[in-house]
């Protein structure tokens, strides 16, 4: 699991939206929730729109989560990697942190240069009789060409903040951001090329025998309307697909160091 | 190779973060910008192979051929097929293990579950609990096009306008629960289910071919058609003899590509045999005059009470007694209950309970559980019990859940006897236990198999035994004698008793017998009343069953 200790990532999550811990005790987490993450996880939005309209602040509520399985009858939700909970966390997430530009923190004692990098996430999809991910996370120096993959691995050593330390300043880019996707969109192209599609093969000989059995199937049945139809659920269920998606991305303004 | 596959890029995101960026929108900070990386590592599916939904469902016991069973319709099956496993193998498990796994890899978002009107409300509570999946049964003026896991009874969804709405939509996942009612093509709900437009499909049935081998053809056809050829030929090599499917290997194969069959022999739960037997019980002359001035004098009471004081009566003097003391604190004046209330206080122990005490000694050194519908039966009984140096315990559905493991290792290391009230304790598995006594009988005999089911599980390896307690001239030989014991409810129609109730247009046959008495004058109005509901859920039982075996002749 990508997220191995739950408790310390609900923590970070709930602590980046200042909120409060009021008891963080063996697997039970007690938060005091701000109104952003009241309104985003409590599903009460009539109370906020009465609250606002009265004139009131409102007052956000509090949470116990539970991840120690031992204490799941213990008052509080049990949460865990199936749960809803957990599930609506995660959404959040995947919606609201999409887009980011940051800067290298640094203590220059003298003018320092920040090179502009592009950094995508993107999961590949590869879809036939049954569908796999796959999660590249790609850095593109904006000024020199240089690409990297593992772009998060290597950010995680790093000292990030939104803003810009003293003494330092930022290089334009000479490649545009667009182009710079499409460089990067051009590495993962070819990376899927040279793969082999055993998986869609497969697919599309399951397809094939599927359609020639249920055109057997119609010899002597005039219910065209009905066949189509047939045809395209099997199409539906094996045309082999592959499907990119960014999960998130961003501009990351980094010193000529890095690796 | 790569021409033939479809390829779809992500436009919108480099267009959005330029604007962004442009216009100095908020954007994320590093923590958690990479927390939401991490969480999309966590919940994408690296591999086209294995389950994830277990790791998404901690809390679930799954059996070993639950998950082989899902495992093998997702991975070779490509996810259409019918779940043919014996009664009491978990259908419905494997069914929502799938569901889960397709929606987890994305694959699923919309989805229709045909169930039994009976059913639906069950389906709707094991989905959402046991798989957090947030399906939802349908109810009046919900729109097919907006939810997006709907449950609903075939005949709801059939039915216009329903059905030309749900035939234009485009399903990703159709379960149909039953599906022997399709076995027939030429029946509205075949053409319904062959013309729902789907992706992935199963259909679940105990009994896939009852009859004739066309019944299996008509299944595979909704979900493959062609793969056993077409209805001409089949027909011709096959013929209607279902007996032909045994000799021939080639076509046994073929079905087995399509259908997941698990039977009690394979999973270990053959060679346990159930023995039921009644056990009679008759009241004391004294108490015999109580429940006779309470038939007597509930006349004039509202609804259901008559029934319900006569009922806890059969149970225990203390069921009755704190409701008869309910009511009075309520309505004081009630003629004739403050006498039958102090002659209840007179009554010396309940007849039932001396039965009761009588057969577990008879029984040994044996670990027994007994049911009953009463609290207060319950406290009675661990009283009762006690006096006569018998260790029990007690259990209810409502015990928080380290409470009923509790109570479940006291009982497996300490007590003889479990006194529970309900059957509904999820997840508690008692197949150390092979003694139950049915203390008073459920009105609903699907209760009464719920509770069977609680020790003839997975995992027992002796004889069941079930003592039913019945009191004689009172209201449970009725039940017992008009009812149980006439439909053979317990050797040939509990398994079909859904269908046949929701053929009979009775969605709940607890209500059902609660209005009989309650509608009733006298006692000899109430039998025949009962009599006539037996007579009815037996010839529709019948008639099923040749309406079986006729089929395919036209």
């Amino acid at each position: 699991m990508a997220i191995p200790d739950l408790n310390n990532f609900l923590k970070s999550f709930f602590t980046a939206h200042h909120c409060s811990l009021l008891l963080d005790q063996d697997g039970v987490l007690t938060i005091q929730l701000t109104e952003e993450m009241d309104r985003a996880l409590m599903n009460r939005p009539f109370y906020w729109h009465y609250m606002k309209k009265m004139g009131h602040s409102g007052e956000p509520m509090q949470l116990t989560l539970i991840t120690n399985p031992n204490k799941r009858d213990d008052e509080g939700e049990w949460i865990h990697f199936g749960s809803p909970r957990l599930q609506q966390i995660i959404g959040y997430l995947q919606q609201q942190e999409k887009y980011t530009k940051l800067f290298q923190k640094v203590n220059p004692t003298v003018n320092t240069a920040l090179y502009p990098w592009l950094v995508t996430n993107i999961k590949v999809s590869y879809r036939g009789k049954y569908k796999r991910d796959e999660l590249f996370s790609i850095g593109l120096n904006l000024i020199n060409g240089t690409m990297k993959s593992d772009m998060m691995k290597i950010l995680d050593s790093i000292p990030l903040h939104t803003t810009i330390s003293d003494f330092c300043y930022t290089l334009s880019p000479l490649v545009k951001l667009k182009s710079g996707y499409r460089r990067i969109e051009a590495v993962v192209d070819q990376y899927i090329e040279n793969q082999n599609h055993e998986w869609a093969s497969e697919a599309l000989e399951e397809l094939q025998t599927e359609i020639e059995l249920l055109k057997y199937f119609y010899t002597s049945d005039n219910d065209n309307e009905q066949m189509e139809k047939e045809i395209k659920e099997i199409n539906e269920r094996y045309q082999p697909r592959i499907t990119y998606q960014v999960i998130n991305g961003g501009l990351f303004y980094l010193t000529s160091e890095i690796v | 190779m790569m021409k033939s596959i479809h390829i779809e890029k992500d436009s919108t995101f480099i267009n959005e973060l330029e604007n962004r960026l442009e216009m100095n929108e908020p954007i994320s900070s590093w923590e958690l910008f990479s927390m939401a990386f991490h969480a999309e590592k966590t919940t994408m599916t690296p591999s086209f192979k294995g389950l994830r939904a277990l790791e998404f469902l901690p809390h679930v016991d799954f059996l070993n051929h639950q998950i082989s069973s899902a495992e093998q319709v997702i991975e070779q099956m490509n996810g259409r097929a019918i779940l043919a496993d014996e009664v009491g193998l978990g259908k419905t498990i494997e069914a929502g293990l799938i569901l889960k796994e397709y929606m987890i890899r994305g694959l699923v978002n919309k989805a229709l579950i045909l169930v039994p009107a009976s059913l639906v409300n069950q389906w709707e509570k094991e989905l959402n609990e046991k798989f957090y999946i947030p399906a939802v049964a349908y109810r009046k003026n919900m729109s097919w096009e907006q939810g997006n896991i709907i449950i609903s009874s075939m005949d709801t969804a059939k039915r216009s306008p329903h059905r030309d709405t749900i035939l234009n939509l485009d399903y990703d996942f159709v379960l149909v629960d039953e599906a022997h009612k399709l076995k027939n093509h030429k029946t509205k709900n075949f053409a319904f289910v062959r013309s729902l437009k789907k992706k992935y499909c199963l259909l679940l049935t105990a009994t896939p071919v009852q009859n004739q081998l066309v019944e299996i053809f008509n299944l595979v056809s909704i979900l493959k058609p062609g793969h056993l050829g077409n209805y001409d030929t089949f027909l011709k090599s096959y013929g209607k003899d279902r007996k032909n499917m045994k000799q021939d290997m080639y076509l046994k194969q073929l079905v087995q590509k399509v259908m997941v069959r698990n039977t009690r022999k394979d999973t270990g739960l053959n060679q346990i045999k159930r023995n039921i037997e009644t056990i009679w019980a008759e009241f004391s002359k004294e108490e015999k005059e109580v429940y006779e001035s309470l038939e007597d004098i509930s006349v004039y009471l509202p609804s259901f009470s008559k029934i319900t004081f006569l009922r806890e009566f059969c149970s225990s003097r203390e069921a009755c007694y704190l409701s008869l003391k309910k009511m009075l604190a309520e309505q004081p004046d009630l003629e004739g209950f403050q006498r039958i209330t102090e002659a209840i206080e007179q009554l010396p122990n309940h007849k039932k309970a001396e039965k009761a005490v009588e057969l577990i000694k008879e029984i040994g050194n044996e670990k027994i559980i007994i049911f009953t519908e009463y609290r207060a039966t319950q406290l009675y009984l661990q009283w009762y019990l006690q006096q006569n140096g018998i260790s029990s315990v007690p259990f209810r559905g409502g015990f928080k859940r380290g409470k009923k493991d509790w109570m479940r290792q006291l009982f497996r290391d300490h007590a003889q006897v479990l006194i529970a009230t309900e059957a509904g304790g999820e997840g508690i598995n008692l197949q150390f236990c092979n003694y139950m006594i049915n203390y008073d009988l459920p009105w609903n005999p699907m209760r009464l198999e719920q509770r069977i089911g609680r020790i003839h599980r997975y995992g027992q390896n002796k004889d069941v035994h079930i003592y039913n307690f019945a009191l004689k001239d009172t209201v449970e030989e009725h039940i017992m004698k008009l009812l149980y014991e006439k439909i053979n409810l317990f050797e040939q129609v509990i398994g079909h008793l859904d269908d046949i109730l929701a053929e009979l247009a009775i969605p709940d046959i607890e209500h059902e017998l609660q209005e009989i008495y309650s509608e009733s004058t006298t006692t000899g109005e109430a039998k025949v009343k009962l009599n006539n509901l037996s007579a009815i859920i037996q010839q529709t039982h019948d008639t099923n069953y040749e309406e079986e075996q006729y089929y395919g002749n036209t």
